[in-house]
């Protein structure tokens, strides 16, 4: 679909979109950041100005357009792939047999398998932890192992 | 003798003043600054009821900040000029430009030669009624939501090649008026002054990245400074080498155009310009005797006349070139009615040669010539439907 760019000197870019035969919606940036956007019902008729946005509104309503989803990401699901391994983030909850021990005696890698590579406590984050680190309640294990391994991991923090 | 500072501030709050009473009644508001200029100058009227109306002098710091308007309103000009946009519609462009600059530049040289002027002074004047009014323009483009129909397409177009036009037009014109006088010295200095151009324009266009290196800064601050800094150099080399100021200003606004620099400097320069500009117009109505108006209203009669005339015409016909209605086409030719700051450009030019008729009469007509077509040309976009629906689609 054939988007038309033009510059407007002093003002900024123009934007053109069909909707379809007939309306063409129309979009203008101007250097400040402020969008304006007009349709035009026909060839025939004068472009309508819809309304103008700042920078930040335009901004969330074209990630709403294209799809992008605003929800806040959950803990558990996030998973990156990494060759073989993925990394978790494991929640550690109050009765969780972890808590109060050190990750040596944890003995995590030993095991599942898999590594723990942070460890998430509020807001700080604790890279590369040592054998002598504690786990906490509401700590996040970030981990990296294979998809086994990573489940091999929920079940020794898992309360039951 | 009055200090300078309260003389400036006089200045600047006259200016601000007519600027709000214009945009409020919907009008442009260079006119208003030069109306504004011409009440508070040392010319007549100097006294209202009793008062002195002599507030402000041509004094040099006004002056130099009028010239800094020149360079900066030539420097924006090539900032926003898009080589891209000439290139992409070539043919229409170069079209309705041709169409646009022998029709409206041939009536302002049919002009000056009807009223007796000589060739140099023709010139002046004929760049005066051609050249239409970007600022004035865009603003009412985008007032009347006519930015979003097809009907601005011509109408950028010519201004587009327009800009070309008037940096070309300048550069000669300066090299001529300027020079020494003999065909064959006024030659040598339009050549020199094409080199030092193309030096520019190389740059501009093969150093993107170098000009992008040299100016990036996080600091706004540190930023502004570097490119009013340099771009004022260079215009004032330009200008003590005897080439024109504002071309030089042109081409170092297009060596920023190629870069990723052009949003900043819009956002950061861009009040800069503004309040130069206005001081720019203030002072061509500080400078401006009223007195000699009836000197050249026969002139500027018929000029407004002839060439209202002679841009319906183009734009009729250049919105024919982009297959609009008829409608569509009138518009564009409305649209390219309102002349501006570059008219005031060459008249400053013209102020600064300085002998006969150019020192006097042609920056009067300038003057007089803008406050009617910009506040002519505003009114007659705003209008518009009362006009075409007369015409009849």
């Amino acid at each position: 679909m054939a988007v038309y760019e033009t510059e407007v000197p002093g003002v900024g870019h123009k934007f053109e979109l069909d909707l379809d035969r007939d309306r063409r919606v129309i979009v203008l940036i101007h250097h400040d950041g402020t969008r304006e956007l007009y349709l035009r019902p026909d060839a025939d008729s004068d472009s309508e100005k819809l309304f103008s946005l700042d920078d930040q509104r335009a901004r969330q309503l074209g990630s709403i357009l294209e799809g992008a989803h605003f929800q806040p990401i959950e803990a558990g699901d996030v998973e990156v792939p990494l060759g073989d391994g993925l990394i978790e983030w494991t929640e550690i909850t109050a009765d969780s047999p972890l808590v109060g021990q050190t990750l040596a005696t944890t003995d995590i890698r030993e095991r599942t398998g898999a590594s723990v590579i942070a460890i998430q406590r509020d807001e700080q984050s604790i890279p590369n932890p040592g054998p002598e680190t504690t786990v906490e309640a509401g700590d996040l294990l970030v981990t990296l192992g294979t998809r086994d391994e990573q489940h091999a991991v929920d079940e020794i923090t898992d309360s039951n | 003798m009055m200090a300078p500072l309260l003389e400036v501030g006089i200045a600047l709050t006259a200016i601000a003043l007519a600027g709000a009473l214009a945009s409020r009644i919907g009008l442009s508001v260079i006119p208003a600054y030069i109306v504004v200029g011409v009440l508070v100058g040392p010319n007549p009227p100097t006294e209202l009821f009793g008062v002195s109306l002599t507030l402000v002098a041509y004094g040099e710091f006004v002056e130099v900040v009028a010239e800094l308007g020149v360079v900066f309103l030539l420097f924006f000009l090539g900032l926003e000029f898009s080589v891209g946009q000439l290139l992409a519609d070539r043919e229409r462009v170069l079209t309705i430009g041709a169409v646009d600059a022998v029709i409206n530049g041939g009536l302002g040289l049919a002009l000056g030669f009807l009223f007796g002027y000589s060739v140099i002074e023709t010139l002046f004047l004929a760049g005066i009624v051609y050249i239409s009014s970007s600022a004035v323009i865009t603003k009412s483009l985008i007032d009347t939501g006519w930015v979003a129909n097809p009907e601005s397409r011509p109408i950028l177009g010519t201004l587009v090649f327009e800009d070309i036009a008037i940096a070309v037009y300048l550069a000669v014109l300066a090299a001529v008026a300027l020079g020494s006088g003999t065909p064959v010295e006024a030659a040598i200095d339009v050549g020199r002054a094409f080199a030092v151009l193309g030096v520019l324009g190389a740059v501009a266009w093969y150093g993107p990245s170098l000009v992008t290196r040299l100016f990036s800064t996080d600091s706004d601050e540190l930023f502004v400074l570097r490119v009013i800094g340099v771009t004022t150099l260079i215009a004032g080399v330009a200008l003590a080498t005897g080439l024109s100021e504002a071309v030089a200003a042109f081409f170092v606004g297009m060596a920023f155009s190629e870069t990723d620099l052009t949003d900043r400097i819009e956002s950061v320069v861009g009040p800069a310009k503004d309040l130069f500009a206005a001081v720019f117009f203030f002072v061509i109505g500080v400078q401006t005797d009223v007195t000699l108006f009836a000197g050249v209203a026969g002139l500027l009669a018929v000029a407004v006349l002839v060439t209202t005339a002679g841009k319906l015409a183009s734009g009729t016909l250049s919105g024919q070139v982009y297959g609009l209605s008829r409608t569509r086409s009138i518009r564009v030719g409305l649209g390219m009615v309102p002349r501006g700051e570059f008219s005031l450009v060459i008249a400053a030019l013209a102020t600064t040669v300085g002998t006969g008729a150019l020192a006097a009469e042609i920056p009067a007509f300038a003057v007089g010539y803008v406050l009617v077509m910009s506040t002519l040309g505003t009114i007659l976009i705003q209008e518009s439907a009362w006009i075409t629906d007369r015409v009849g689609t």
